[in-house]
């Protein structure tokens, strides 16, 4: 039964013009009350999208912040301190109608300029922050904001303090003429000076970052995080469109096209930052407390604070745990252990890190070309230390098999991993690595992107880098793809885990063309924790109880955790010309 | 007077708003989801406007969107039905900001009617009883013995950050107490890492008792008799009546100005519901108020012979009320029934569909109010209520055996419905006898 048009008898046609006569009060929205999101269309209450850190309730798409209301997300209220708030710069090439332009722009938004500098304190945490506000000339960078961002980047250098830059412009303020290029580069030597001095660098990128603020102060970042789908590029899309005439995919140039290509660490809902800001801040040495007293002191941490953390109980506790030199299953063949260091159950590099360390943030890319799913890199805490922490990932069930590429690192992986090595070197923490490879990609795309070049830079940068580097073999340890993660100070190895110049059945191919006679390689290879622990080529070997996985994880990581104590314990006592020559003859005895 | 309502609803409320506008010579203004164009009410108003798709958080539950529909329609009112936007606060207030009426109380009153122990608080002060006990936290099991004592026996031991059951006790003698509260505080500790308690009087095998309130803006308010809603099952209601069986003249005039204190303290404007749990010996509790019309107001209707939507719009237009209270006698008995479309065998789980064939009883004394029809389909996304069957007749047997009548006249095919559920019901001894409380449907779930 359809029903359309079956009530007409009973309908009351329209005697109202428009609203109920004689009423002095209309129906009406009041002005400001309901908003249009411009991503989704829809109609919004305004007060909502405020409360909301202006995102639209209804589509989750991000409107564009306000300088002074960002500062506000972010700071901590009333700690705020601007500088520089009336700077203003000329018109140097004379551009017509530049400074009326300036002057509506500056009545219009009540800015001075496009950016806003000062410092103030996250949760305690003083830091140095600057904002660009779009509503101004779409914050293009001319002179005064060059200006602006480099006497805070000076002035925090001077007071050892971190750097933090909310990033959205269209790039170069083209009025200005060459003036505006210089700041790129006046604006990238404050960077420079800031991080020679030790110090953190924390981009955000938001919607748009583009041109010249793109390919300057924008992409310096030690950390550069953005706001889901924004806007970040050199060129802009319409640009490159009409250039290339081609249509661009959907989601290029966007944040998540960024981190997927390498540029990007992480990707930061805006209800999230203040926390990741602090977690970021507080795991590179910049406290609440040590900030208040003026001591912008950073980087290496006294592993000796803790008084349960003398050195003589870490050491104990160390011996005592004790990994043993010998294996507890001596029954098992060589065969055996490398089926057993292949089983999917087996934890893989993320559970170690769940496991062992807390506050882990995940950090991407190799700022070069991608984002290799086979290596998870980023910082952490361990016993409240900050360290960083690399690791191979297989994943432990076929679907992240394959996102993962079953564990084999692209160059990109090995370059992420260098990257972060150098970042841990800067902010003086040591390095943790967790080695489960089958072996280095091999494949067209990993030599096109020189895989042979990523492993040979690793293995000569572990050489010379100045903090304590721990590798433990969890699972395979496959030729050059495993040793571009352990040519550090000390190689660990599971009880069933193996190392190897090649897998057995490659070898049992090679030599003897016949790769089913595997089982047989593995025996000859001497590719077991013990054999290499006799050999001299690692230093312990961590007993795993029988059916190792998720479940009894903890068992492995309780003996870890003493080990790795003493060793940090060990290690940042050393000076950092001991460590190398350690280092150096570590591998030279060979 | 309002000349133009919008009603913010669907099904058979969305249609008695309308039929009630229409009888008054308002122009109506439907609102509607994606999923509801071919819906009765979409069909029946003035005027239709689609405000989104199926999922009712982007169509009914959408203020920015019911308000902007009504600014282009030109409504000058909105009437919320129950459910959906019904008791928000918030978008009432965004009424009031845009100047439309909104048919139910102020927002404020809404608001603070909403917070359960400020609306208790208030309830006490104005001297309407409210279940003794529970504002102060204890520790130990001395203290909790005195507080008991002043509470009264039997009482409830809860955890304050009790929930599913865990760190809850019932004493029912002070020789009880000090083991219970043990058990209940241990229970906590376990399950919430805190032994804070609260102290309650426990109120055994009530019956839910509910009062209709009127109250228009010049501070008249009257109540309109009681309705027992005791058979219900996890807190769903399912049949109700009016008058009770449990309630003498005498205690309904207790009640019932119990009742319009509680709407006069609270400040309440329009129609309303005071929600008591009423206990063997006569002693009843504030539970909560209702801040809008209800499901079951049909049942009022029919003995006190009082249109209640009707009445909701003259008071929303400003008019006072058109009784006073010696004006209100409850003639008569009725009872409601809801029909909805789910399987009782099944756990009760929905039962969405098309309906293929479909009759509905009629005759003297038979009301329906329901918003489907033979090749409507059900959607998934909503309620699961498809229509009220009341029966009005002179007393409470003979409204019984209409019923009873009546469900069996009922006919829906293509989904499934609870109406032999509720012919059960309406056969069971202890319902016949009157001899209900809040755990009816579950005492008659195990004597099975």
């Amino acid at each position: 039964m359809k029903l359309e048009n079956m009530f007409k008898k009973t309908r009351i046609s329209s005697r109202t013009q428009g609203h109920g006569f004689g009423r002095t009060m209309r129906p009406e929205v009041p002005e400001g009350l309901l908003r249009k999101c411009n991503k989704c269309g829809a109609a919004i209450i305004a007060e909502d999208v405020k409360a909301g850190y202006y995102i639209c309730p209804k589509c989750g798409g991000y409107f564009r912040v306000h300088a002074y209301r960002r500062i506000q997300m972010v700071i901590d209220e009333g700690t705020f301190e601007e500088w520089n708030e009336d700077l203003t710069g000329g018109n140097p090439v004379n551009y017509k109608g530049y400074p009326e332009k300036l002057e509506a722009v500056r009545e219009k938004t009540k800015l001075h300029e496009a950016v806003v500098t000062g410092k103030g304190r996250i949760n305690g945490i003083e830091t140095v922050i600057a904002v660009c506000d779009g509503r101004f000339l779409m914050a293009s960078m001319g002179w005064a904001v060059g200006e602006k961002i480099t006497r805070a980047v000076e002035r925090a250098t001077e007071e050892r303090l971190p750097v933090i830059i909310y990033a959205c412009s269209g790039g170069a303020r083209m009025q200005e003429g060459i003036t505006s290029l210089m700041q790129m580069a006046k604006t990238s030597a404050a960077l420079k000076r800031h991080s020679d001095a030790g110090l953190l660098y924390i981009s955000v990128l938001t919607e748009p970052t583009t041109g010249g603020v793109t390919a300057s102060f924008a992409m310096l970042g030690d950390v550069i995080l953005a706001e889901p789908g924004a806007l970040i590029g050199f060129a802009g899309p319409r640009v490159i469109e009409q250039t290339i005439r081609q249509k661009l995919p959907k989601g290029f140039q966007r944040a998540e096209f960024l981190v997927e290509h390498g540029f990007v660490d992480a990707i930061v809902r805006r209800e999230d930052q203040r926390k990741t800001l602090t977690q970021i801040l507080s795991l590179h040495g910049y406290e609440a407390e040590k900030a208040a007293a003026g001591n912008g002191e950073t980087g290496r941490e006294d592993y000796r604070q803790d008084p349960a953390d003398s050195e003589e109980s870490v050491k104990q506790a160390a011996a005592e745990e004790g990994p043993s030199a010998f294996p507890h299953h001596q029954s098992l063949t060589a065969w055996d252990r490398v089926q057993i260091s292949r089983k999917i159950d087996r934890p893989s590099g993320s559970d170690y890190i769940r496991e062992l360390f807390t506050d882990f943030i995940e950090f991407h890319g190799d700022r070069n070309y991608g984002d290799d799913q086979a290596v998870i890199g980023g910082l952490a805490r361990f016993h409240g230390t900050p360290v960083t922490v690399i690791a191979q990932e297989k994943g432990t069930s076929t679907k992240e098999n394959i996102k993962r590429n079953f564990g084999m690192p692209m160059p990109e992986g090995y370059r992420k991993a260098l990257r972060l090595m150098k970042q841990a070197e800067k902010f003086k923490r040591p390095v943790i690595c967790f080695v489960d490879t089958p072996g280095a990609f091999c494949g067209i795309e990993a030599e096109e992107r020189g895989q042979g070049e990523a492993i040979a830079k690793n293995l000569m940068e572990l050489a010379g880098l100045t903090v304590p580097v721990l590798s433990i073999v969890i699972g395979e340890g496959g030729s050059g793809g495993a040793l571009a993660l352990a040519a550090g100070d000390e190689v660990w190895m599971l009880e069933n885990s193996v190392y190897s110049i090649l897998s057995p059945e490659g070898f049992a191919s090679i030599l003897w063309k016949d790769s089913s006679r595997a089982h047989e390689a593995a025996e000859v290879m001497k590719l077991t924790a013990a054999d290499l622990y006799q050999r001299k080529i690692i230093e312990q070997i961590i007993s795993e109880p029988e059916g190792f996985c998720q479940d009894n994880l903890k068992e492995v990581t309780d003996r870890l955790e003493p080990q790795i104590r003493c060793f940090l314990q060990t290690y940042t006592q050393l000076s950092e010309e001991e460590l190398l020559d350690r280092r150096y003859q570590r591998f030279r005895k060979f | 007077m309002i000349k133009k309502v919008l009603i913010a609803n669907r099904g058979e409320i969305a249609v008695r708003i309308i039929r009630a506008c229409r009888e008054m010579g308002i122009e109506t203004v439907a609102v509607y989801s994606e999923a509801d164009r071919e819906a009765l009410h979409t069909q029946l108003a003035d005027q239709a406007i689609c405000i989104g798709p199926a999922p009712s958080s982007q169509s009914y539950l959408s203020m920015e969107n019911i308000i902007s529909a009504t600014i282009v329609s030109g409504a000058d009112a909105i009437h919320p039905g129950f459910g959906f936007l019904s008791e928000n606060s918030r978008f009432a207030e965004l009424c009031e900001q845009c100047n439309i009426t909104f048919i139910g109380p102020p927002s404020g009153v809404i608001a603070s009617l909403g917070n359960k122990q400020a609306a208790k608080n208030t309830m006490a002060a104005a001297g309407v009883p409210v279940i003794p006990g529970g504002s102060n936290p204890v520790y130990n099991a001395e203290d909790g013995a005195k507080e008991a004592d002043e509470t009264g026996y039997p009482v409830i031991i809860k955890a304050a950050l009790g929930g599913g059951g865990k760190g809850m006790r019932v004493a029912d003698t002070p020789e009880d107490f000090k083991e219970s509260f043990q058990t209940a505080q241990k229970e906590a500790q376990m399950a919430f890492g805190d032994g804070t308690m609260y102290i309650e009087h426990f109120v055994r095998h009530p019956r839910h008792i509910e009062f209709q309130i009127m109250a228009d803006s010049f501070g008249n308010v009257i109540h309109l008799g009681e309705r027992d809603c005791s058979i219900q099952r996890n807190h769903q209601k399912m049949i109700e009546e009016s008058p009770s069986i449990a309630i003498s003249d005498e205690l309904r005039k207790k009640m019932g100005d119990a009742a319009v204190r509680a709407a006069k303290a609270a400040g309440y404007v329009n129609a309303g519901t005071i929600e008591f749990l009423l206990e063997k010996d006569e002693k009843f509790y504030f539970m909560e108020m209702n801040t809008r019309i209800q499901v079951e107001h049909p049942v009022t209707e029919w003995v006190t012979g009082v249109d209640l939507v009707k009445e909701q719009i003259r008071i929303a237009s400003g008019l006072p009320l058109s009784y006073r209270q010696e004006d209100i006698r409850l003639t008569g008995h009725a009872i409601e029934c809801r029909i909805n479309a789910e399987n009782p065998a099944k756990g009760f789980m929905p039962s969405p569909g098309t309906i293929t064939d479909m009759y509905f009883p009629g005759g003297k004394g038979i009301r329906i109010d329901s918003a489907v029809y033979s090749g409507y389909t059900v959607q998934p996304y909503y309620d699961s209520m498809i229509a009220k069957l009341i029966v009005w007749a002179k007393n409470r047997s003979e409204a019984i055996r209409k019923m009873q009548s009546a469900l069996g006249e009922v006919i829906i095919e293509g989904i499934d419905t609870n109406v032999d559920y509720q012919y059960e019901i309406l056969n069971h001894p202890d319902f016949l006898s009157g001899n209900t409380d809040v755990e009816f449907i579950e005492r008659m779930e195990n004597g099975r």
